[in-house]
Parts: C-alpha cells; sequence; structure tokens
C-alpha cells in the first residue's frame, strides 16, 4: 500500500485547535456585546456573522485570495507588520478557518448569553462588579454547555475545512496539506488505501466530538 | 370498465407534457456532445468550440481541468464523450484499462512559459526563480499535472530545485496557478503558453519560454471515451476528427502550440 503520511492529520488538527481557540477568545464578547445590542444593530451584524454557513467556500476562497495578495491592502499591511503572507502559509489558514466557522462558535455563545435570566447581571452589577467580573464568576459558570457546544462544533467543522483551503493553501507539502486535502489527493491519483486511513481516522474523530456535544447537551439539561 | 378507462385516458393526457420535455431532452443530448478539457487548451477550446459549432452545428459541452483529475473521474464512469488531455500517459492508462475507444493520438505540442506580473529579468532564464526577490514560485501539482511535471523536471535539471523547493506553491491546475500570479499571490509561476497567448490575460505582465531542452515536448493527446463509443459514437468521432482539421489546427497555432 501507498505509504501514509500523518503529517496532514496533525496540521489539521493543530489549525483547528488553533482556530477555537482563537475564535472563542473572539466571539465571547462579540456575542456578548451583540445580546446588549439595539436591534438595529444586532441583526444585520448576526446576519454578516452568519454568511459563512452559506455561502459556498469558493466565495469565500476567492475573496480571501483577493484580500491575501502582499500587492496591495490589507495583505500588504499584515506583509509590513508581520513580515508573513497569508496566501500558502498556515496563519492564513487559521485566519481562513477563522472565518469559515465564525458561525460555529457564535451562535451557541449567543443563545447561552439569551438563555441566562437578566436578573443575573444587573444584581451583580449593583453589588458593584466590573463587566469582566460579572463575564468571568457569573455569566460564564451558568452557560458552560452552551461553551462547550460552540468549541466542540467549532473544532468538528475547522476539521472539515477543504474548499476555503484548496483556494488559498497552495498544497506545499508538509506545510499547508490539511487532512481533507490528502484524502482528495489520494482518491485522485487512486491511492484508495490512503484515502480509506485518513478517512477512517477523520470520520472516527468527528463522531467523537459529536457524542462530546450529544453528551454534554445531556448533562447541561441536568444542571438546568 | 368504461370509468377504469376513462381514467387511463385522463393519466395519459397528464403525462402527454412530460413526454414533450423527455422528447426535447432527448434532441438536446442527441446534438450535443461532452468533453473534458485540459486547463490549458481553455482558451483554444472557447475558438474550436465556435468553428465546430460553426460547421457542424454540434454543440460541444466544455469542463475545465486537470488532466489527471479527470483521468480518474472517466475510471469512475464520468459521464465524458471525449477527453482532451495535457499529455499521453493520462489518455493512454484509459486505453489500457479499457476505458478509451483507441490509442491516444497528439493533437498539439505545449510549451511551458515563466510568467510574472513583476520586474524580474526572465531573461536570465530558470535561474531568475533562485533571485532572492522571488519568494513563491507557483507551479501546477506534478503528480497529476503534466505541466507542473514538466516544470518540476526542468528545475532539477538546471539544478536548481533543491534550492528554491521552499519557495514551491502549487495549483491544482494550470488555472489556479493563473489566479496566483494574477492576484500577486506568487512573485512567478509556469504556465502554458497557450494560456499567456489568450486574450484574456494578454498585456498581464511578461512570460518568456522555458529553454525546451530542459524538458520533455508536451505532447498533448485526445482519445475517445467509452462513454462517447457508447452513447454518441458519431458525434464524438466527427469532434475528434475535427482535432486533427486544418481549422482546428489554424486555431492550435495561434495558441502557441507546436502541430504534430
Amino acid at each position: 500500500m501507498h505509504s501514509i503520511d500523518f503529517g496532514p492529520l496533525w496540521l489539521t488538527l493543530r489549525i483547528a485547535l488553533i482556530s477555537t481557540a482563537i475564535l472563542f477568545c473572539i466571539c465571547l464578547p462579540l456575542a456578548f456585546k451583540l445580546t446588549q445590542s439595539r436591534p438595529w444593530l444586532r441583526y444585520p451584524m448576526q446576519a454578516m456573522a452568519n454568511l459563512p454557513l452559506v455561502l459556498p467556500p469558493t466565495v469565500l476562497g476567492f475573496y480571501l485570495l483577493l484580500l491575501f495578495s502582499p500587492e496591495r491592502l490589507p495583505g500588504a499591511w499584515v506583509k509590513a507588520v508581520f513580515h508573513v503572507t497569508l496566501a500558502f502559509s498556515q496563519p492564513g489558514l487559521v485566519v481562513a478557518s477563522i472565518i469559515f466557522s465564525l458561525p460555529f462558535m457564535i451562535n451557541p455563545m449567543i443563545s447561552g448569553f439569551e438563555s441566562l435570566p437578566r436578573v443575573l447581571t444587573e444584581e451583580a452589577t449593583m453589588d458593584g462588579a466590573t463587566p469582566w467580573q460579572i463575564m468571568a464568576h457569573v455569566l460564564i459558570p451558568n452557560m458552560r454547555p452552551a461553551l462547550m457546544a460552540g468549541i466542540v462544533l467549532t473544532f468538528c467543522h475547522t476539521l472539515g475545512e477543504f474548499g476555503v483551503a484548496l483556494m488559498v493553501g497552495g498544497k506545499i507539502p508538509g506545510k499547508t496539506v490539511l487532512a481533507s486535502m490528502a484524502v482528495y489527493d489520494e482518491v485522485e491519483s487512486l491511492h484508495y488505501g490512503a484515502a480509506h486511513v485518513y478517512s477512517g481516522i477523520l470520520c472516527v474523530l468527528a463522531l467523537c466530538c459529536l457524542l462530546t456535544i450529544f453528551l454534554l447537551n445531556r448533562k447541561g439539561h441536568r444542571a438546568l | 370498465m368504461n370509468h377504469m378507462n376513462s381514467m387511463g385516458e385522463m393519466k395519459r393526457r397528464r403525462l402527454r407534457p412530460f413526454a414533450l420535455i423527455l422528447l426535447v431532452l432527448a434532441w438536446n443530448a442527441y446534438s450535443q456532445i461532452t468533453v473534458a478539457v485540459a486547463a490549458n487548451v481553455q482558451f483554444a477550446m472557447e475558438e474550436l468550440k465556435t468553428e465546430f459549432k460553426k460547421s457542424t452545428g454540434i454543440d460541444v459541452k466544455t469542463s475545465y481541468g486537470a488532466s489527471g483529475s479527470f483521468c480518474t473521474q472517466i475510471k469512475n464512469g464520468a459521464p465524458f464523450d471525449v477527453f482532451i488531455s495535457a499529455d499521453m500517459d493520462f489518455p493512454d492508462s484509459l486505453y489500457k484499462w479499457g476505458f478509451a475507444k483507441e490509442k491516444p493520438k497528439p493533437y498539439a505540442y505545449g510549451k511551458l512559459v515563466l510568467w510574472t506580473l513583476k520586474d524580474f529579468d526572465l531573461d536570465k532564464g530558470l535561474s531568475v526563480l533562485s533571485d532572492s526577490g522571488v519568494a513563491k514560485i507557483a507551479l501546477p501539482d506534478p503528480k497529476r499535472a503534466p505541466y507542473g511535471r514538466e516544470a518540476a523536471k526542468a528545475m532539477k535539471k538546471s539544478g536548481l530545485y533543491d534550492k528554491i523547493e521552499s519557495k514551491l506553491v502549487y495549483g491544482e491546475n494550470i488555472s489556479q496557478v493563473s489566479q496566483y500570479i494574477l492576484t500577486g499571490n506568487v512573485d512567478i509561476g509556469f504556465n502554458a503558453k497557450s494560456i499567456v497567448l489568450a486574450g484574456e490575460v494578454a498585456g498581464k505582465g511578461k512570460w518568456k519560454e522555458v529553454d525546451s531542452t530542459l524538458y520533455d515536448k508536451i505532447a498533448q493527446g485526445a482519445v475517445i471515451c467509452k462513454y462517447g463509443l457508447e452513447n454518441n459514437p458519431s458525434l464524438s468521432q466527427r469532434f475528434y476528427e475535427f482535432l486533427f482539421s486544418d481549422s482546428a489546427h489554424a486555431i492550435f497555432l495561434r495558441y502557441g502550440y507546436v502541430l504534430p
């Protein structure tokens, strides 16, 4: 059988972990802000955040290719400040994953914040807690299931990234070849054995993630 | 009994429009063929299609991509009547596997070019790739796209490959390489002469033929697929013969190919 390189699987896991961590940090304040905003601001913003859910990956890939170009802004700025070009690089894949998976993190968080009674925040404010303290000691502990759902869903979804990565990844062996692309390549090259190994591992991984979500949901209900 | 008959009559009447639609669909399928075309032939193909339609009235539906991908798809039953590859190996393997009517014949020879939108000195030949200003070089995936395979060969033969391997970026096919070059995401790239000569990109940046002693000239072969043989034999044959006609040759020449 064609020899199997586990690099793409590790890279996929790494990109998924980094993107999930960054998304968590971005989405937590954003989701909170959105639930506090007036409807005219909130719903357009929420719609924007959900665009990656409905747009074809090719649309994202096309725009990212233009945005990443070091020839013009913002790619030129990124290159000047951080000395990286986003196209064909791992930072670029992370940026793509963040945009691609944004709805999967922000939506559970928004419903999490909404499910909390307003009284919680109000009482804490009256007790003199700062917004950060409220977030850390009141809100987050009370919406753990929603946060976990967001994290696991985002992670899962990033594992499945293919179209965007194919358009902006440049398929550099050992650097930007994700597991999904490795499957595609092996199938195209008629190496079905290798394709089976990658696909099988991805199936098991995705199944475990989803199982985690369902178990968490069950626990969450009990806690409530 | 009478009641049953009128029911049957009604059903038949209701079905009539569907029969008509089916007929139209069948007629359309009859007067068109579907062709899988290597990405480097894309622009020439648009002219070939127009020319073929003018002389025969037959519509040609085209799908553009990497030859290797098409080869796999056809082996897995993709409904293409004719396959226009970027090399001889892929259509030849189709023939060996029983998915093509006969051994492929070369319809044109393709040439490799270096293409850039930036101010590099292309007269230096491939050694321009080791310039410090060149950070990213694009080529089609050598595993699946013949132009990529030959580009890699040329870099190896000129002794540059090991030095510049870390700068290489791979496109799915030759068109994706063009996008990488045109959007400025790479500094320079390998492409087909037939692409840089096309009206769509003419005047964008500059290009230079790669020294032809560094790679094997790219013989591009075509075959009638098993699907075409079984479903569309006469139209497929007509289109296949057209590829070797004088009017097709004139178009290939205009797009920088060398004739067989």
